[in-house]
């Protein structure tokens, strides 16, 4: 009976999801960048906090809980980041002398070594905030870039920019929805020192020209408090005192396109508030390479030999198919 | 020191039972517990000469060594405390023999009494009861090592030591180890405010562009929806002629949508892929990334003119 049965049965096949239709957005049909943020050798407990921070700031197209083990190496993440479209690895690893973070490009490179000259975790800048501010849906979309200073020609920053102008998807200026900007990135390359300031954002919409007392009544439906006044009209005519940084507002407006938000409505000034998430870091370019932590050195900072060495060598003790090109700097 | 007194009491009532004894010899005089056998006479007295041998043995023994212990303990104490104890030492091994020769004594007389091997049992444990009461009447000192051993009194205090420097190293070296790791970990501070406020204004900059860049493109479609085809077909007609019509202005017409893509206050591209810097590298590989930063040098000139000139109106 059973056998009869089976000719019959139709033979279902699953369709085969289309990768390809993952990594690409569907509006503007770009290809998404994605990351894995990862570190390379055993990491303080600071600098893992780091790197929780950093794969938080690179939410979403990033793995937020990428388990790494010890016997992992370069060739396994990359094993794993073709088939998920991965595209940008963030590695951070440590020496004895400071913590470094290597921005690289997979799976042909080029890569960026960065010294951490300093860094700040999210938990001290939080901590540092009388009223730190994190909405639900902060992380739910790709923060907006900004890089700055870095126009000055010379052809290493100009690859850094491409770099990290690529990490996050790019944004089409006639489809974007400004809800979905919620987090600005910044990268500001200080001439003097030579350093990058990486500052991270949330951006904030508040309806200009509307006293504070009214814009808490509307943003916080709560009742408001009356006790202090005679009559009702007063909660709306009485001036509270002003914001305290009324001037940097003038610059800091803009007519928005579309309704942000139950309180910032379309084609009505709205003031950009900036407050920071965290981390906070203070990089300095040392080396770029050709390759995916290999190849040849097509910039490297001549200040920094000695470190320089230092990270080939924790560099050959993680590769295992490192094939050493000769050392030229192109730019100095 | 009261045991040491409750000791001589004790020892003092040994004499008296000594004394005692020697009363019943006079009443062994009488000749009513003579009834003895030669045999376990002889086996007593054998008895009593044994304890009393050891008792001697002992006697010399414990004297012996405890001079030593005090020699080595003299090492550590005060040249005082030493005299004193030496001093005291010597009374007491005084008295001790004094002891003893009393005991001997007794035992000499009371060689024929039955009871006597028992009683010299008694008397023979003198030697531990010395030994005990010598260990009890040295007081334990006030160290902080406690009563220990003194012989290796100097041992330990060396131990401790050591202990106390490896504890205080490995101290070190994770208080070394915390800080290398901690290494260019900076809680933010009040001091850097005003270079925290330059770089908000910065991007706050960025952000402003960009908003009004979008502000401008998307105006144009306003009530268009570009998931429906006949609205995409109007909005691609628009953004066409705004596209030309942006390609006619010149430079120094500074309008916001390209100047998002200049390097200074770069925000996100402007609508045409090939615009921005990153044209050729969304879709190929980096091989050639000089290359092609000269092919568009043209069109990069022109943001980057553009930006310069807004920042300056800025």
């Amino acid at each position: 009976m059973a056998r009869f049965r089976n000719k019959k049965k139709a033979v279902f096949v699953k369709p085969a999801k289309k990768q390809s239709q993952q990594n690409v957005d569907h509006v503007t049909g770009d290809k998404i960048p994605r990351s894995f943020v990862f570190s390379r050798l055993k990491l303080p407990a600071t600098l893992k906090q780091l790197q929780a921070d950093l794969r938080k700031m690179m939410l979403p197209y990033t793995a937020l809980n990428l388990k790494e083990k010890k016997r992992n190496n370069l060739r396994d993440f990359l094993n794993v980041a073709g088939p998920m479209g991965v595209t940008h690895f963030l590695m951070l690893s440590k020496t004895g002398t400071s913590p470094y973070l290597r921005v690289a490009r997979t799976p042909q490179g080029p890569t960026l070594t960065f010294k951490i000259q300093q860094y700040s975790l999210a938990v001290d800048i939080i901590k540092s905030q009388k009223h730190p501010r994190v909405p639900k849906d902060l992380f739910k979309n790709s923060p907006l870039i900004v890089l700055s200073g870095f126009g000055t020609g010379e052809q290493h920053l100009k690859l850094t920019t491409i770099m990290f102008q690529n990490i996050f998807p790019a944004i089409d200026i006639n489809t974007v929805k400004l809800s979905s900007c919620q987090r600005i990135v910044l990268l500001n390359y200080n001439k003097e020192t030579k350093l990058i300031d990486f500052r991270h954002y949330s951006i904030r919409l508040q309806p200009v020209g509307v006293s504070r007392r009214i814009r808490k009544f509307v943003q916080n439906h709560n009742v408001p408090d009356l006790r202090s006044l005679q009559d009702v009209s007063d909660f709306i005519t009485k001036a509270g005192y002003g914001s305290e940084s009324e001037g940097d507002e003038e610059a800091a407006t803009v007519s928005l396109a579309s309704d942000v938000g139950r309180v910032n409505k379309a084609s009505t000034k709205s003031a950009v508030k900036l407050q920071e998430i965290g981390p906070r870091m203070t990089l300095e370019l040392i080396k770029i390479e050709d390759g995916l932590c290999a190849g040849t050195v097509i910039f490297g900072n001549s200040g920094e030999k000695k470190e320089q060495v230092e990270e080939d060598e924790e560099k050959d003790d993680d590769e295992d198919d490192a094939s050493k090109g000769s050392e030229d700097d192109m730019d100095e | 020191m009261q045991e040491a007194g409750q000791g001589q009491r004790k020892r003092k009532i040994g004499n008296k039972k000594g004394k005692g004894k020697k009363k019943m010899k006079v009443f062994q005089g009488s000749g009513q517990k003579v009834k003895m056998d030669g045999k376990m006479k002889k086996l007593f007295r054998r008895k009593a000469r044994d304890y009393n041998s050891d008792d001697s043995d002992d006697e010399n023994d414990i004297d012996e060594m405890p001079v030593k212990f005090e020699k080595k303990q003299s090492q550590i104490k005060n040249k005082e405390d030493d005299e004193k104890s030496s001093d005291e030492e010597m009374d007491d091994d005084d008295a001790d023999d004094a002891d003893g020769d009393v005991g001997n004594d007794g035992s000499d007389d009371e060689e024929e009494i039955t009871e006597h091997g028992i009683m010299k049992f008694s008397e023979g444990s003198t030697s531990f009861k010395k030994a005990f009461k010598k260990i009890v009447k040295r007081s334990g000192s006030d160290d902080v090592l406690g009563p220990v051993l003194s012989a290796h009194k100097n041992l330990v205090v060396k131990k401790l030591a050591e202990e106390a420097a490896e504890k205080k190293a490995k101290g070190d070296a994770r208080k070394e180890k915390l800080l290398l790791s901690e290494k260019g970990h900076v809680k933010p501070d009040a001091f850097s405010v005003s270079h925290e406020k330059l770089l908000i204004g910065v991007a706050t900059k960025g952000v402003v562009k960009l908003f009004n860049a979008v502000n401008k493109a998307q105006s144009s479609q306003k009530g268009l929806n570009p998931s429906r085809s006949k609205d995409a077909k109007v909005i691609q007609k628009r953004r066409k002629e705004a596209f030309f019509s942006e390609l006619g202005k010149s430079p120094s017409g500074s309008n916001a949508k390209v100047g998002t893509s200049g390097n200074a206050g770069d925000t996100e591209g402007p609508a045409w892929a090939a615009l921005r810097d990153n044209y050729m590298l969304t879709t190929s590989k980096l091989k050639d990334w000089d290359k092609a930063a000269d092919e568009a040098e043209a069109t990069d000139d022109f943001g980057r003119q553009d930006d310069s000139s807004s920042e300056e109106d800025d």
